[in-house]
Parts: C-alpha cells; structure tokens; sequence
C-alpha cells in the first residue's frame, strides 16, 4: 500500500517536473496514471493527483499545449464533435471572407472610378468656366452679349454728368514724351466722346510704341467702351515727330441704372506706352 | 497692381476697341479740326455734349484723308446731329 503511495507520489512529482518544464512528455506520465490507480485503494491520493494533473494540464493549455490527453481529464466536448463544429464554423467563416472580398472589391472599384472622375473634371474645369465667365460676365471679361448696334440706338442720360480724367504714362524704356491734350472731359452716358493724347519722339530713331489703357475705379470699366482710339496696335513714330491720338469713346447708358456706380462721378482713363520690339507679338486682351 | 497677390478680387480686363485702332495722322492732315475741338473744349469749360459738331467734323476729316474707315455717322452715336440737318430741310419745304 505504502509502495503504491509512494509511486504515486513520485508519479505526481515527474508529472509536475513535465509540467513545469513544458514537455510533451506529460502525455506519457499522465498515460502511467491509469496503470496506477489500476492497483491502488487510497482515493485521497487519487483525487489529489487528479487535481494536481488538471492544473498540469490547465498550464499546458495555457502555454498552449492542446492535448489530446488532456482533454479526456477536462470537460470538454469530445474531439469528434469539436471538430465537426469547427468545420461548420470555417465554411461560414469563409463565406463570409467571400462576401468581404467582394466587397472591398465594389469599394474598390467605386474610389478608383471616384478618382479618375475627379481628375478629369479638373481638366474639363478650364472650358467650363471660361464658358461660364462669358456667360455671366464675371471678372470684367468681355460679356458675348456686347454688340456695337447699341451705339446707334443709345439715348444719352443728360442728368448724370461724368467727368473723365485723363492720364498717360510711358514706360521706363521708351523715350516719348505722351501726354493728354486735355486734363479733363464732362460727358453725359450714352454719349460719344472725343479725347486727344500727344506723342513725340524726341530721338533720332523710329521708335515702336504699343499702348494699353485702365480705367479707374474698375467696375466703370465695365461701362467703359471705346469705338476707336490707338491702343494694342503697334505705332511707329518717325524721328523728331509729333502726333496727336484721338480716344472716341462713350459710356454705357446701363451706368445710370447701376446702384454700384450711383456715387462715381469721376471716371479716370489711364494711358501706358511701352516699347515694342521687333517681331514682338503681345496678346489680344481677354480670351483669345 | 496687378502684383499683388489678391486671387479673390476682380481683375480689370482691358477691351480692345469696337473698331480697332486708329491709324496715326503723320502728316498732321486733320490737325486744324483738331484744333477747333480743343478750342470748343476749353471755351465751353470741357463739356463734350457742346462739342460734338467739331468732334464730327474731325472724323469727318479722317475719313476723308483714309485715316479712318468710312461709316455713316448714325452708328458713331451723331445720330441726333444727323436729323437736325433733315428737321431743317423739311423746314425748308
């Protein structure tokens, strides 16, 4: 009886030793066990290394050592029906890593549609909005609308009396003395107006002069319309020569009906010379 | 001004002209027209609406020497100048 005890106890250390050292070997150990009890009566014994094998086989778990053994001395459910389980559970799984996949797929392909749309709405921005800036007449660029019938039928408003200032500038590099023939004009909208500027060239070499206007403040520009005068088209002054430009102009008769332009009494019309180089071809203003 | 940096403001697009450009009068052919405005300009203290038979007299000398190209005078806006030489014709009658 005493021996039993005794190989049962040393049993329960080897077992412990395994345990701790985390071998497999456990699995032989815990198979001696049965070939113990076979022979022995002392059911405290037995219970306690029972006990001390469910914890042994607890720490195996946990380091995770699954056992085959160990699952005949834990409650569990049998391998057969565990595995049975588990296949029902992958092919669900896999189900549903197909419906996954498929739908990244979608999502997928929706951002990638996403993208090249957005890139080619910025390339189709550009016409869109030149064709909406002429639409609307945005930004001051010339409105398609504007036609030059209007100066036949326009009434001039006589109650608003404009003042037009005139001012010329030459650019550092030319050599022309420009300058306006009359510091300023009382005009009515609706009304054509005929304005002189004077250029000469004290040189004694041809010089290329092209010219480009503004007219302050700017949203009378809009109003602003001139039916000829010297601007954007090259001029050719000859050495020692003098010559009078005219400015035929008038402004808008919408101007009086703007509330914007409802305080401007004072339209200033600005004069820029720049020298022109040979085989210089500047831009026509607005869209070309 | 058109160095700045302002993205949201309106920028001021310059037109060209209705009718292009004028050639430059290099032989000073219609300086005497010219100088009969400039002289109704200051006596008339700068008011255009009291000048615009000289003013049309001188693109009438432009026209005539090809300075300018030929246009009946309704579409330069002289159109209310152009009945009053018929108003007094039919007066006339």
């Amino acid at each position: 009886m005493d021996e039993h005890v005794s190989t049962l106890h040393s049993a329960f250390v080897t077992v412990n030793h395994t345990c701790l050292k985390g071998h497999f070997t456990s699995n032989s150990s815990i198979m001696l066990l049965p070939f113990l009890l076979r022979g022995c009566t002392a059911k405290h014994y037995v219970q306690q290394v029972l006990s001390g094998t469910r914890l042994c086989i607890n720490c195996c778990n946990i380091k995770g050592l699954a056992t085959s053994g160990g699952q005949l001395f834990l409650r569990r459910t049998p391998q057969r029906f565990l595995n049975q389980s588990r296949g029902a559970k992958t092919h669900k799984r896999k189900h549903q890593e197909d419906d996954w996949k498929k739908r990244n797929k979608t999502v997928l392909t929706y951002i990638a549609a996403a993208g090249v749309g957005m890139i080619g709405l910025s390339y189709a921005a550009v016409p869109l909005y030149r064709l909406y800036c002429q639409a609307t007449g945005l930004g001051g660029t010339a409105v398609a609308g504007h036609n030059a019938d209007q100066v036949e039928t326009m009434k001039p408003v006589r109650e608003r009396i404009i003042k037009v200032t005139f001012n010329a500038d030459t650019h550092a590099s030319i050599q022309w003395n420009f300058r306006p023939q009359q510091s300023e004009i009382y005009v009515v909208p609706g009304e054509t107006a005929l304005a002189f500027y004077k250029a000469r060239n004290p040189t004694d070499k041809p010089v290329i002069g092209i010219s480009t206007y503004n007219v302050v403040p700017f949203e009378a520009g809009q109003y602003f319309n001139k039916i000829q005068c010297f601007c954007f088209e090259e001029q050719r002054l000859n050495p020692h020569e003098e010559v009078d430009m005219p400015v035929f102009f008038y402004i808008d008769p919408e101007f009086d009906d703007d509330p914007r332009m409802a305080r401007v009494d004072t339209i200033t019309l600005s004069y820029t010379f720049f020298e022109a180089k040979e085989g210089q071809r500047l831009p026509l203003p607005g869209y070309s | 001004m058109s160095t700045a940096m302002n993205f949201g403001t309106k920028t001021f697009r310059p037109r060209p002209p209705d009718k292009g450009a004028f050639p430059l009068d290099h032989f000073g052919e219609c300086k005497s027209f010219k100088e009969t405005y400039m002289r109704c300009l200051k006596d008339n203290r700068f008011d255009n609406s009291r000048c615009r038979v000289e003013s049309k007299e001188y693109l009438e000398c432009r026209m005539d020497r090809q300075l300018m190209a030929k246009e009946p005078f309704e579409k330069l806006g002289f159109k209310d100048l152009m009945e009053e030489p018929a108003k007094e014709n039919k007066a006339k009658f």
